[in-house]
């Protein structure tokens, strides 16, 4: 905890809950939720099915409201921003890979890649777009539309995308969850080159132990609390906390 | 089986509702057509009825000739006869306060019948009983501005002035010249001696036992007469109207059916995109074993639903409208009953309801037998594949047919002799091309939304873009969308040339029959005395006038058969083109005549025809030249000026043709022979620019009607287009949800939707602007006068940026859904 006050966070929630619903159909799907994430790490978050994860997410990137407490991105406290101005904050300061459909099936891959900065009306950094590009290995797809594409060329292009535009931090929510393990195994690695190699910020939500040993650190969330974490963590490791949890 | 597709109309009903809205729209005009038409001819009848029952026998020529005043005496004396009245009528013009004629054609004098056989319903004051009494229709009290009990100044034939007392008003009813022409009635002596009728129109009998004094009077009159009793004579007369009010409601019916058309476009549309959003439910439904006949017939049920709940909602609109446009014509004081009670016929119910089902139920059959395809493995598939589309060998086989065809027969049409037959082969030609343009239309959606979509593509950023793609992703769907808008515009855009090329041709021939200012003429036309010798001299008199031309009309017997003469205007500027021979040869002894006339006729140069005069007895003419009708007024034949004088004396002047000595102002000149033609009570004055204007109004007028007409189908192809992109919102929840966590505003979301539909909108109007404006020309050519071809661009711009509007409005509602759905939800949804 001594090395958590002295590194720089990319984005912090203190206090954070979110309830869905009024009266006795309320559901309180994070109920207080202090965490940080360090700028260039790759943190993964994980718990059983409907602890909350995907709510987390979308509270912490600015998609979903929160009932209580703050988000803050960079310097930016996010809770209380207006529907534009957190339009703005994503575009220009966040990156998303969903489990899915993350394509527009009309733009050919490397007008997917370019949508965000084209949205925003930014010029790509052409350096960083062929470096991409070469270490995702697209190089020969990049006319391709997306139904033309495997699965795992699918997610390799929107991280591609997530990645060109150079976010604070890149949220995934199971970004391998639909892929085979070798696909995922891809997708993956080349994640944690992007933090490693471009000091880039990403937090995954998965329910992989191997996908999650990729991340620098793990948090585990259970019943809308952060219950623990796992530093350093191999697919052992994350799978005792796992089984613990669910005990 | 039944349940399930029930539950899937609930759970779509919001979906199906602009289709509804759709069918309920077209089945409503039908409805009201009906509506509106059936009670207009119980109108009539109740009018009729009302009307001539109160005669027991009436006598009308055959010929349409009038009778002899002899006949009533001989009736007169029939046994069983107990009144019979002559009734006659004629031009006997009104003067109005300021002296001058009322109206632009003279009013009519009419015989007011008494007694039992009084048929005008005198509304205030009495009917005319001394020499001295006149009654006036209503109308023409009200706007010239007389009451009972004034004098009122009625021209005889002669032009001689009578003063009457106004001793009432009456209604005309629903006669329609009488309405026009306002009308003015007298003891049945004085209207014989103001309109100089010779005989009678009618004679109406009064007496016991209609049928036996019918054959009674029939036996006396002999063939050449129709003798009725009142009821025949009502019937006959109600059903004159009803063929008249049966143009109407085919008329009307014709844009009913395209509304339908277009309808059906939109309710195909709106199935197929159904049944392909839902080819995962279906694929399930067949896994569990659902036989394809029960995937066919939950369709078919579904529409089934829609149609009756749609057309029955639609047969309340259309008696909502017809009701309001009974309401409308009545305000509108149209001469024509609107306050019979609002008939509702069964035919009306039946046709109604039959014309929405058919329609629904057979744009659904095929989506239908579509849904029938869809594998059960589909259910097992992650992702649905995009539509993809590819101009099928026999689409372009069929498509190419089509056009061919259509070309073909619009080039006969054009290229035969131009006549009826050549315009039914213009239109059916339109029809085929249209069909041709129907089936090739997916192929040609992407290449014009390019088009379309080039400026907003290249103005809006990433929101153009993705819109100009996402309107080219299904071109079947874009296609049938968009051609639904296309129909109304091609209607219109070929309206608006049809009017705007008879425009600019109307106004070229007017401008050589009318080369002057003003033109002066006798408001009693060709029948009447025409204008005095003194008028133009007095014209010529005038310091502020220039030239002062007299033209000189007559009917005469030429070759034996009635014809309008005209005498050879002095000034060159107002003679008509001669098409064959010279002017210069139009010696004493012999005539020009019109080349149309020539033609039908196979008179040349050189022939020598017999001409009745009043002055000379019958003399024989040479043909000396031949002219273009087109560049006169009325007249078919001239002859030299010295020649007109000794044949026919000197009538007054048919017109005086007036134009400003240069550098007078218009308004100085025109007051000038306002000045001089004020003591001359028929004596009208109209500028040139006047009669062009009345033209042009009369021009607008149709645009308008046509256009209000027309609006119906654009509304309902506006749904189509709504309908189309609700469906695609719905299907793209998910790439909305994306593109907004990228960083889409909602502004931009919403703008990307309507920039979608701005260029559907674009794609119909292109489409329907080119075959509006081919199939106008086309229209033209086939037509039997010379035209003058012209594009309406500012009217064909104007429909352009409505069309492109008309979509992005119809865009707003589903934009606004699709901006304010949830990111998250919409995420979770996929
Ligand atoms: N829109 C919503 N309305 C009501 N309850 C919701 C809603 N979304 C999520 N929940 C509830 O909130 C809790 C947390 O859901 P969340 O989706 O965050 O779980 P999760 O950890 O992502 O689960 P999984 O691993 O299955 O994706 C669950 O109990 C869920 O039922
Ligand atoms: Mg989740």
């Amino acid at each position: 905890m001594t090395i958590l006050t002295e590194v720089q966070h990319a984005v912090v929630a203190t206090g954070l809950t979110k309830v869905y619903g009024q009266g006795d159909a309320a559901v309180h799907a994070l109920r207080g939720i202090d965490v940080g994430f360090a700028t260039g790490a790759f943190t993964a978050i994980m718990g059983p099915s409907g602890s909350g994860k995907s709510t987390l997410m979308h509270c912490l990137a600015g998609l979903d409201s929160v009932t209580g407490g703050t988000v803050t991105i960079g310097n930016t406290e996010i809770t209380g921003l207006s529907d534009k101005q957190l339009t703005l904050l994503r575009r220009d300061r966040i990156g998303f890979v969903f489990q899915a459909f993350n394509l527009l099936p009309t733009l050919t891959a490397e007008q997917n890649i370019r949508l965000p900065l084209d949205i925003a009306g930014r010029q790509a950094d052409q350096v960083l777009l062929d470096r991409v590009i070469e270490t995702l290995g697209l190089g020969d797809r990049l006319g391709h539309r997306p139904s033309q594409l495997s699965g795992g060329q699918q997610q390799r292009v929107a991280v591609a995308r997530a990645l060109i535009s150079k976010p604070q931090v890149i949220f995934a929510d199971e970004p391998t969850g639909n892929l085979d393990s070798r696909s995922g195994a891809e997708v993956l690695s080349f994640l944690r080159r992007s933090v490693r190699e471009l000091g880039q910020t990403i937090v995954m939500v998965t329910h992989d132990p191997g996908a999650a040993s990729y991340a620098d650190r793990v948090i585990f969330l259970r019943d809308g609390l952060l219950v623990t974490e796992v530093t350093s963590p191999t697919p052992q490791t994350v799978l005792d906390t796992l089984l613990k949890l669910e005990a | 089986m039944l349940r399930t597709t029930l539950a899937g109309l609930l759970a779509h009903k919001l979906r199906l509702l602009l289709t509804s809205l759709a069918i309920t729209l077209g089945v409503g005009f039908i409805g009201g057509t009906f509506v509106l038409t059936d009670t207009i001819e119980v109108g009539f009848q109740q009018k009729f009825t009302a009307d001539a029952e109160k005669v027991d026998v009436a006598v009308r020529s055959k010929e349409d000739d009038e009778i002899p005043a002899e006949l009533l005496a001989k009736i007169r004396a029939v046994p069983g006869v107990t009144d019979a009245q002559g009734l006659l009528g004629g031009p006997a013009p009104l003067l109005g306060r300021n002296g001058k004629a009322v109206g632009n054609v003279p009013t009519t004098g009419i015989s007011i019948a008494t007694g039992t056989l009084a048929r005008t319903t005198v509304t205030s004051g009495v009917g005319p009983t001394r020499p001295t009494d006149a009654i006036l229709d209503e109308n023409t009290a009200k706007t010239r501005q007389f009451a009972i009990g004034d004098t009122i100044t009625v021209l005889d034939p002669e032009g001689g002035k009578h003063d009457f007392t106004l001793v009432g008003l009456f209604d005309v009813g629903v006669d329609q010249w009488l309405a026009y022409t306002g009308a003015v009635g007298f003891t049945a002596e004085t209207a014989q001696r103001m309109t100089a009728a010779k005989g009678y129109r009618e004679i109406n009998i009064a007496g016991p036992n209609p049928e036996s004094l019918r054959d009674a009077v029939a036996a006396l009159t002999g063939p050449g007469y129709r003798v009725q009793t009142g009821t025949e004579l009502a019937d006959e007369l109600a059903r004159a109207s009803n063929i008249e009010a049966g143009y109407f409601r085919l008329f009307l019916l014709i844009f009913g059916l395209i509304a339908m058309f277009v309808a059906a476009l939109v309710i195909y549309n709106t199935f197929n995109i159904l049944v392909a959003q839902r080819t995962r439910e279906m694929a399930l439904l067949r896994c569990i074993g659902a036989t394809r006949t029960q995937v066919f017939g939950s369709i078919v049920i579904e529409s089934v639903v829609v149609a009756v709940l749609s057309s029955a909602l639609g047969l309340v609109v259309g008696l909502g409208l017809g009701a309001g446009a009974l309401a409308v014509l009545g305000q509108l004081g149209a001469p024509m009953p609107t306050d019979a009670p609002i008939s509702l016929k069964p035919l009306t119910i039946v046709v109604s309801l039959l014309v929405g089902m058919v329609v629904t139920v057979g744009a659904a059959l095929f989506p239908a037998r579509a849904a029938t395809r869809v594998p059960p493995v589909a259910a097992l598939r992650s992702q649905l594949e995009e539509p993809t589309f590819r101009a099928g060998l026999v689409r372009m086989i069929f498509a190419g047919l089509f056009l061919l065809a259509g070309a073909a027969v619009t080039a006969i049409g054009v290229t035969m002799e131009n006549g009826d037959t050549a315009l039914v082969a213009v239109v059916a030609g339109g029809a085929v091309t249209f069909l041709g343009v129907l089936v090739v239309s997916p192929v040609l959606m992407r290449p014009l939304a390019a088009v379309a979509g080039w400026l907003p593509r290249r103005l809006f950023g990433v929101p153009g873009r993705l819109a100009v793609d996402n309107s080219q992703r299904n071109p079947k769907r874009a296609a049938t969308t968009t051609v639904a808008l296309t129909i109304g515009v091609t209607l219109m855009t070929l309206i608006s040339v049809v009017t705007s090329t008879t425009r600019e041709s109307v106004q070229a021939q007017l401008d050589k029959q009318f080369p002057v200012d003003f033109i002066v003429t006798d408001q009693r036309g060709p029948e009447g005395s025409g204008l005095p010798s003194a008028l133009a001299a007095a014209l010529r008199q005038s310091p502020e006038l220039g030239t002062v031309i007299e033209t000189q009309l007559t009917t005469a017997k030429l070759n034996g058969q009635e014809r309008v003469v005209m005498n050879l205007p002095s000034g060159p500027e107002t003679r008509p083109t001669v098409t064959e021979g010279s002017f210069d040869a139009l010696t004493p002894g012999t005539i020009a005549v019109g080349k149309q006339l020539a033609s039908a006729k196979k008179l040349k140069l050189g022939d020598t025809v017999p001409l009745a005069t009043t002055e000379a007895g019958t003399v024989n003419v040479r043909l000396t030249a031949l002219f273009d009708e087109e560049d006169v007024d009325q007249a078919q034949a001239i002859l030299p000026e010295a020649d007109f004088k000794r044949y026919f004396g000197s009538p007054g002047a048919a017109a005086v043709y007036v134009s400003a000595k240069h550098g007078v102002a218009t308004d100085v000149a025109r007051r000038a022979v306002e000045a001089v033609a004020l003591p001359y009570p028929t004596a009208q004055v109209a500028s040139a620019a006047e009669i062009r204007g009345e033209f042009d109004e009369a021009l607008d007028m149709v645009l308008m009607i046509f256009g209000g007409l027309l609006g119906l189908a654009v509304l309902i192809s506006i749904l189509g287009i709504a309908n189309t992109l609700s469906l695609s919102v719905h299907e793209r929840t998910h790439e909305s949800a994306l593109v907004r966590a990228l960083g889409l505003t909602r502004g931009q979301l919403r703008g990307m939707l309507s920039l979608e539909a701005l260029v559907l909108g674009l794609i119909g109007a292109l489409i329907g602007v080119v075959l509006g404006t081919v199939f106008g020309w086309a229209a033209m050519k086939s037509m039997p006068i010379e035209t003058t071809f012209t594009v309406p661009a500012g009217q064909i711009l104007l429909l352009i940026a409505l069309s492109g509007l008309a979509g992005v409005l119809a865009a707003t509602l589903p934009a606004r859904r699709a901006a304010r759905a949830s990111i998250v939800d919409a995420l979770a949804a996929a």
